[in-house]
């Protein structure tokens, strides 16, 4: 089959509830772009234009449907003071969080166009937008606040204050939330549709109790606010997910992407109300054979195809840096093959 | 004799010449009238249009009147810029797309009446039936033509009938229809497309060096022939006129395939060639479908008059020739 | 919010400045087809950004809420169409007569008459040639009107709904558009053709033709009527018969409501041509002509937002304040620019749109309402712009030219449009008392220095 539609107009009719010509495929290829445009990791997570690049090649050699805008979770809290190193060829690595040096009340919303790497993002947006931005969806991760807050602090420390000190970490929530929206702010205006990711709120991380009191509350806040602007919002959340997959949907999230969760039982949960997007095991594409992806990849595009909202077939997590490109374009040449709504 | 101009197959020649007018349909295209033309209308209008609009601008003297149609809306609009430079009664027939066939019954019947009050003369049935028998003559003597060219071997050119044609559209046949009898084994091809100007038949014959077109639906060719007029009088013109093979432009256009495909069969086409003038929408838009419709290899010719890449046309239209002669 | 502050043109992200100071209860107090879940459409041109309309980020928009409110609108009604066809509403295309077919449709329940024709515009709000590259694809020469990107959006189908029925017009229309037509055809769809006959001007050598004129001072063969009668009785039967309704009263009342919608943008036009300052931009007053044709698939709707409009520019007026400099210069504009962009520019350079001919006269008249509703909607067709002389098509433009109301005409052409080709000349000419400015509208990405010069240089010509 050919497509009839470009990623632009596909994402746009799932969006509004109709089934496009086939299901939209989105890999989360975010850092994995390097590899594909043969860069140092370093000079793609410090250099918007790069990051653009990187993400246009792995387009031009895919065919997904979305550039993923992205390299690491902690690029808010390294805005607000979280010190990081840059290995050449791995991503940034948490050196000193900020609250290990500052009080919460000392530590200022940043300013995306000016502070640490948040203008790198906004660049990259930026031009990716205007390169493809008429055909492709441009989509910028945002960190959730909960996943702010923890890279902000030491993470064990900050697990143990969810229980003991609510207050300190309801202040911090607040302070990334903040941020959070302003980085919304000036992502939507360079064109990227913002993307929630709250890795660490996991249930693979965090209770399902924690998950409800410091979590969601913010997730929805965030969401409500992209909501203001009628954007479609999509919320990530990596590792297991089962235990809280009921209160997803009290984010208001449009679209949830889910990682080591039952596909069936998450669509029969949630896919009524809001589209699902998921959940190709990325320990799979990285070490399995191109036929056994296609293979596996076929029977979850068959299945969720079905689901009455909608459907875009991803991998769980993001696609490992160094995965065998061939198997990348197995998981994409099947969903393609697989996913075809039209007649 | 002075002229009454018209453009388009719809606009009966009976009844023009019924004024004692010489009909003269407007078929000029020519490079450097096209250019003139572009004193009155941009750049991007058809060459025919802007030819026409040039040739009636430099011989005004020459036209009493003139009937134009909307067949096409740069055809229609020409006459409401030659309304705005020249002082002769102009008379534009809503020629309607779609089949209503009490549109264009009104709308004959409103080209008499005017045309009566013109020329201050009765078309009384008599000399309607002395134009019809006049016309049908003529007619008939092109199709004993037009017979020869689609033989098989075809035994005239189009690059000769195509004069012969002129002398049709030009309202200059008193003279028998004469023409040499010249057989040709070439591959047969149709033509179909925009109009084959009085000033193209150079491009028929570069065509025809090297293939024989044996049909064709161009105005300028043979598209007169298949009006026959069997009830004479103005009844039986309307039905003549409004029933032939119609237009590119009449909407639906399923008849105008049906009958290009029964064409193509009974002259047993081996190749298509497609004239298109610049910018003539009706038949750019369509060429893909004609291609896909008639299934047979089609050459496309694109011209706006000049004669700049008349060589490249000429190793085209070999190839063309080459490539069909290998088929078969 | 947003009551008090200074009228002016502002980019996006000024845009996006300002939509945060509004609270969430005015986000959420205007929606289409009264519906809470997905009807809101106050959003901010970052939204539309973000989905693909990338001209927003160089167009500067009216600073109020009415603008807001018009441009949410406006441009969500692709959604809008989809979300009426999942909500069990017939979605009715009607395409090239460009304002009359929708009054019929609009007198039927449940019933969304739209142009796709209107696709003309998204190759150049999205800065993309997706549609037109499709387009040639499908066969369209590339020297032809911009509006071939409706074949394209028949092809992919996800601009609009896939319509239940189709109305066509062709005739004395332009030939792009019928061409079109008879392509989208062509790929299966089916579609109901209407004739539309040329308005024959008045000749002194005439004889013997009873001639008729419309309200608003057009000449026409009376018999032409009959003719469009019976065009639109058949598009009622094709309602009927697709909704197995038809009351006769719900024609009159259509009409009424065009009526108003009509009168309101004329009331618009006539403050804004004719404040001392500019009180609205002339981007957004082309919005708002074209709305007419059929009200951006909710009529009710927009013309909520035009009273909102014409309230914010009484304001202006009375308050003596405006969006230009007092001194612009006074234009008229012939033909409307497919690349919105021209018109900013336009009045960034020192211009002032005063007067326009966009091709939808027919769509701006007022339908008589004292008569029988289908005669009223003939002669209120008869008043189109493209279907009789150029002379009476640029009348009114001739008019202000006369009276020193207008200083320049602008032309916008497009290559291989067949009005265009044929007609500028004709205009210049009829036009030879006024400074004329004919500009080619490139396609998307094409607007260059060279063209921002030429206007420049006209504006300070007439300065």
């Amino acid at each position: 089959m050919t497509d009839i539609l470009t990623p632009r107009e596909r994402f746009g009719l799932l969006v509004i509830d109709e089934k496009p010509d086939r299901c939209n495929t989105i890999p989360l290829i975010t850092s994995h772009a390097a590899s594909v445009r043969g860069m140092k990791l370093r000079d793609y997570y410090t250099n918007g234009e790069n990051m653009a690049r990187a993400q246009i090649a792995a387009i031009e050699k895919y065919g997904h449907d979305a550039i993923s805008i992205f390299s690491e979770v902690g690029i808010i809290a390294e805005a607000m003071g979280t010190e990081f190193d840059y290995p050449e060829n791995d991503l940034p690595i948490q050196r000193i969080p900020a609250l290990e040096k500052k009080d919460i009340n000392d530590i200022e919303i940043p300013v995306p166009t000016s502070d640490a790497r948040l203008p790198v993002y906004l660049e990259a947006i930026e031009y990716a937008y205007d390169a493809l931005g008429d055909r492709v969806p441009i989509l910028a991760y945002i960190p959730a606040p909960f996943t702010t807050g923890m890279m902000l602090s030491e993470p064990n420390r900050f697990l143990i204050q969810t229980i003991k000190e609510p207050d300190h970490v309801k202040a911090v929530m607040e302070k990334s939330l903040a941020a959070a929206i302003e980085l919304c702010y000036h992502a939507i205006d360079a064109g990227g549709l913002p993307i929630i990711v709250d890795p660490l709120a996991s249930s693979s991380v965090i209770s399902p109790r924690a998950y409800r009191q410091y979590a969601l509350p913010y997730e929805r806040k965030l969401v409500d606010f992209l909501h203001r602007y009628d954007l479609d919002v999509i919320l990530h959340i990596c590792g297991d997910t089962t235990p809280i997959l009921d209160l997803l949907k009290e984010t208001h999230a449009d679209l949830i992407s889910i990682d080591r969760v039952d596909l069936t039982d998450t669509i029969k949960k949630l896919s009524s109300t809001v589209r699902v997007i998921g959940n190709y095991d990325t320990s799979l594409l990285a070490f399995s054979s191109p036929e056994e992806i296609a293979s596996g990849v076929r029977d979850m595009v068959k299945l969720s195809m079905q689901a009455p909202k909608g459907y875009i077939a991803a991998t769980g997590c993001e696609v490992p840096i160094h995965a065998p490109f061939d198997n990348v374009m197995a998981f994409i040449n099947a969903a393609k093959e697989n996913g075809w709504y039209w007649d | 004799m002075q002229l009454i101009g018209y453009a388009c197959s719809y606009i009966p020649v009976e009844i023009l010449s019924a004024t004692g007018l010489r009909p003269y349909r407007l078929l000029h295209g020519e490079i450097s009238l096209s250019k003139r033309g572009e004193k009155v209308v941009r750049i991007d209008a058809c060459p025919m249009i802007k030819s026409n609009l040039a040739y009636v601008l430099e011989n005004q003297d020459r036209f009493a009147a003139l009937v134009g149609s909307t067949g096409c809306d740069m055809s229609r609009r020409m006459f409401d810029i030659l309304s705005e430079h020249i002082k002769i009664p102009v008379y534009v027939v809503n020629n309607p797309r779609t089949d209503k066939p009490e549109i264009y019954s009104d709308e004959i019947d409103w080209l008499v009446k005017q045309l009566e009050y013109f020329s201050q003369k009765k078309f009384t049935n008599e000399i309607i039936r002395d134009e019809i028998g006049k016309w049908e003559r003529i007619r008939a003597a092109l199709r004993a033509m037009d017979q020869k060219r689609a033989a098989c071997p075809s035994l005239t050119s189009t690059t000769e009938f195509h004069n012969a044609m002129a002398c049709y559209h030009t309202g200059s046949c008193e003279n028998e229809v004469t023409f040499s009898e010249n057989a040709s084994e070439k591959a047969r091809v149709y033509i179909l497309g925009s109009a084959i100007t009085y000033e193209a038949n150079h491009i028929l014959q570069m065509i025809e060096s090297n293939l024989r077109i044996v049909g064709d639906f161009n105005c300028g060719l043979s598209r007169p022939l298949h009006i026959q007029i069997e009830e004479e009088n103005i009844e039986g013109i309307k039905k003549a006129y409004y029933n032939q093979p119609p237009c590119l432009y009449k909407r639906p256009h399923q008849k105008y395939y049906e009958f290009l495909q029964s064409e193509i069969t009974r002259l047993d086409c081996t190749g298509v060639i497609a004239w298109t003038l610049d910018y003539c929408d009706v038949h750019e838009f369509e060429l893909q479908r004609i291609e896909k419709v008639l299934n047979l290899p089609l050459l496309r010719i694109r011209s706006d008059f000049s004669y700049q890449s008349n060589s490249q046309l000429r190793t085209r239209i070999e190839a063309f020739a080459e490539m069909l002669c290998s088929r078969t | 919010m947003l009551k008090n502050i200074d009228p002016q043109k502002i980019s996006l992200k000024e845009w996006s400045r300002q939509f945060r100071l509004l609270d969430d209860s005015e986000i959420r107090r205007f929606k289409y087809y009264n519906n809470d879940e997905w009807g809101i459409y106050l959003s901010p041109p970052a939204t539309f950004m973000v989905y693909g309309a990338r001209e927003l980020r160089k167009l500067k928009l009216d600073n109020s809420l009415a603008a807001l409110r018009l441009w949410g609108f406006a441009l969500n009604e692709s959604e809008r169409l989809f979300r009426a066809r999942q909500s069990g509403k017939h979605i009715i295309a009607t395409m090239g007569d460009l304002g009359t077919v929708p009054v019929i449709a609009m007198a039927f329940p449940d019933c969304i008459p739209f142009y796709p024709d209107c696709t003309w515009w998204t190759p150049f709000f999205n800065e993309s040639t997706v549609l037109l590259d499709k387009a040639s694809e499908l066969g369209t020469p590339e020297a032809s009107c911009f509006v071939r990107s409706t074949l394209a959006a028949f092809h992919k189908m996800a601009y609009f709904p896939k319509p239940d029925i189709l109305f066509a017009s062709t005739g004395a229309s332009c030939d792009d558009y019928s061409c079109i037509m008879q392509m989208v055809e062509d790929m299966g769809f089916e579609l109901n053709w209407l004739e539309i006959p040329f308005r024959r001007k008045k000749q002194d050598h005439f004889t013997d033709e009873k001639y008729a004129r419309t309200p608003q001072g057009l000449d026409y063969p009376e018999r032409f009527e009959t003719y469009l009668i019976n065009e639109y009785k058949h598009v009622w039967q094709r309602m009927q018969d697709l909704t197995n309704d038809g009351d006769p009263e719900k024609l009159g009342e259509s009409i009424k409501k065009n009526n108003r919608l009509r009168r309101l943008v004329d009331q618009i036009k006539a403050l804004t041509h004719g404040a001392k300052i500019a009180p609205f931009p002339a981007l957004e007053m082309m919005v708002i002509e074209f709305g007419n044709l059929y009200g951006y698939a909710d009529i009710d709707e927009w013309i909520d937002i035009l009273e909102m409009v014409k309230s914010k520019i009484i304001d202006r007026v009375k308050s003596g304040n405006g969006v230009l400099d007092s001194d612009a210069i006074p234009l008229a504009w012939i033909t409307p620019t497919a690349d919105p962009l021209l018109l900013n520019i336009v009045e960034d350079l020192g211009g002032r749109v005063v007067a326009t001919e966009y091709v939808i006269n027919q769509a701006l008249s007022e339908i008589e309402e004292d008569i029988d509703p289908f005669r009223a909607l003939a002669r209120s067709f008869m008043n189109a712009s493209l279907i009789g002389s150029t002379e009476e098509r640029i009348r009114h433009i001739s008019a202000g030219v006369d009276s020193g109301r207008i200083a320049g005409v602008i032309i916008t052409n497009m290559l291989g449009c067949s009005h265009c080709a044929m007609e500028t000349r004709a205009i210049e000419k009829r036009l030879k008392n006024v400074p004329i400015l004919a500009i080619d509208i490139p396609a998307p990405l094409g607007i260059t220095e060279q063209i921002r010069t030429r206007i420049a240089a006209f504006i300070e010509m007439l300065k």
